[in-house]
């Protein structure tokens, strides 16, 4: 096997500066599974080095064997590496599911962050999206913890310009079907979703 | 502490006088500049819910009236409007519990002493969002590994549950005279009525759990 590394947790620092240079450049990279993999095959390896030296030493520990110290704080390293890259990217998905509103359908039709996910990620999202909407439904229907808490609504009604066909939305003054280029004088928070997801434009 | 600061009279910090929406917003900006998670407001929060609900019924009612007159309408509009603030509010208040409990999910469920400052159904999130975390670890990273290193529990430093930085620098305005608290130095701090002090959050947390300071 060609050694790609010099030097123990080469790797996973690797690992963690890709974490580092997301958060940084505020993108989502792309699942790194070939890298994932080889941090877990080196993991398989020190586990077999440690075992070899255990085979060789005594029973009692008698601290001839400061090997045994590198391989396992190496372990250890390169397991922390490891899940904290995983949380790094939980943390990042949870941030943009969050920031359309949770309509996890509209994160996940798009081809280009569905390429950088890894299928896990795409269950976890499913997942959280589930328990976020059971903790939703303990409010009652006036209530959407899921709208948007960035701004203060300032009017009770706002001017959209329509970007994307909707389709018949119901709101206060009747079902409105939004079509491309009209513009509409709606309760903010009928259509606020829409907002969010790109489909309507608020106009200034 | 100069004295106009005083005269600048801080009589709202008065807990008789204060409104429900005000109080709900003072716990608010606590939860959101404080760093642990803070005992949930389920009375207020109730209170207040139930109130938005009265409030639009009564508005819904109105609204549909063909003899309100204009100014009645009007009326409804800054009605309507605040509900709309207050609604914010309260979004936002169970937003930042929420992205608080999944932070430290793992560290809260590891101290049932910690259960009692959240609801029921934030005490199940909690709980099913630890689940879902560990699940993910498992299945990406630990399953793979040799048997041996798939706990979640090393007992290493930095520790594997991560809790609160309650470290972290606060603002703090004393709503009225308060206990003595002890600095990181050990020097003793006593915080007049509308005193303003910049300290971590940990000096100061048993102050706040009694109501005696507010952070802003």
């Amino acid at each position: 096997m060609v050694q790609t590394y010099h030097q123990f947790c080469d790797l996973a620092t690797q690992l963690v500066t890709e974490s580092r240079r997301s958060t940084a450049s505020d993108t989502l990279f792309k699942y790194n599974d070939p890298l994932v993999r080889q941090i877990i095959r080196e993991q398989r390896q020190l586990e077999a080095f440690i075992q070899s030296v255990l085979a060789d030493s005594p029973e009692t520990f008698t601290g001839e064997t400061p090997a045994l110290l590198i391989y396992q704080t190496t372990i250890l390293r390169n397991k922390r590496c490891l899940l904290a890259y995983h949380n790094h990217r939980i943390e990042r998905l949870k941030d943009m599911y969050w920031a359309v509103g949770g309509a996890l359908p509209h994160l996940l039709s798009s081809a280009d962050i569905r390429s950088k996910l890894s299928p896990l990620e795409v269950d976890f999202l499913k997942k959280y999206s589930s328990q976020v909407m059971d903790f939703r439904s303990e409010f009652s229907d006036e209530l959407d913890i899921m709208a948007g808490i960035t701004e203060p609504p300032k009017d009770l009604n706002v001017l959209v310009k329509v970007i994307r066909d909707c389709g018949v939305i119901q709101t206060e003054l009747g079902s409105i079907d939004f079509r491309k280029g009209q513009r509409f004088m709606v309760r903010r928070a009928d259509i606020e979703h829409l907002i969010v997801q790109g489909y309507l434009e608020e106009v200034q | 502490m100069n004295k106009d600061c005083h005269d600048f009279a801080f009589t709202d910090l008065d807990d008789t006088q204060e409104l429900p929406l005000q109080r709900l917003i003072r716990h608010w900006m606590n939860e959101r500049h404080a760093p642990d998670i803070l005992p949930i407001q389920a009375e207020l929060l109730a209170g207040i819910l139930d109130h938005i609900h009265k409030q639009s019924s009564t508005v819904n009612l109105l609204r549909t009236d063909p003899e309100a007159s204009g100014d009645e309408h009007f009326r409804i509009m800054l009605a309507q409007t605040e509900i709309e603030r207050v609604k914010f509010v309260v979004r936002s208040y169970v937003r930042t519990r929420l992205s608080k409990i999944e932070d430290y999910a793992r560290w809260i469920l590891s101290d049932s002493s910690l259960h009692g400052r959240l609801s029921e159904t934030e005490l199940k999130h909690a709980q099913s969002y630890a689940d879902l975390l560990t699940t993910h670890f498992e299945e990406s990273v630990l399953k793979a590994l040799p048997g041996n290193q798939r706990s979640l529990d090393d007992k290493v430093i930095p520790p594997m549950v991560t809790p609160p930085d309650i470290t972290k620098p606060v603002f703090v305005l004393a709503r009225r005279d308060c206990p003595p608290v002890y600095l990181p130095d050990g020097t003793k701090m006593e915080m007049k009525k509308g005193q303003i002090s910049l300290t971590q959050y940990r000096v100061i947390d048993s102050l706040l759990f009694q109501d005696h300071v507010e952070l802003v």
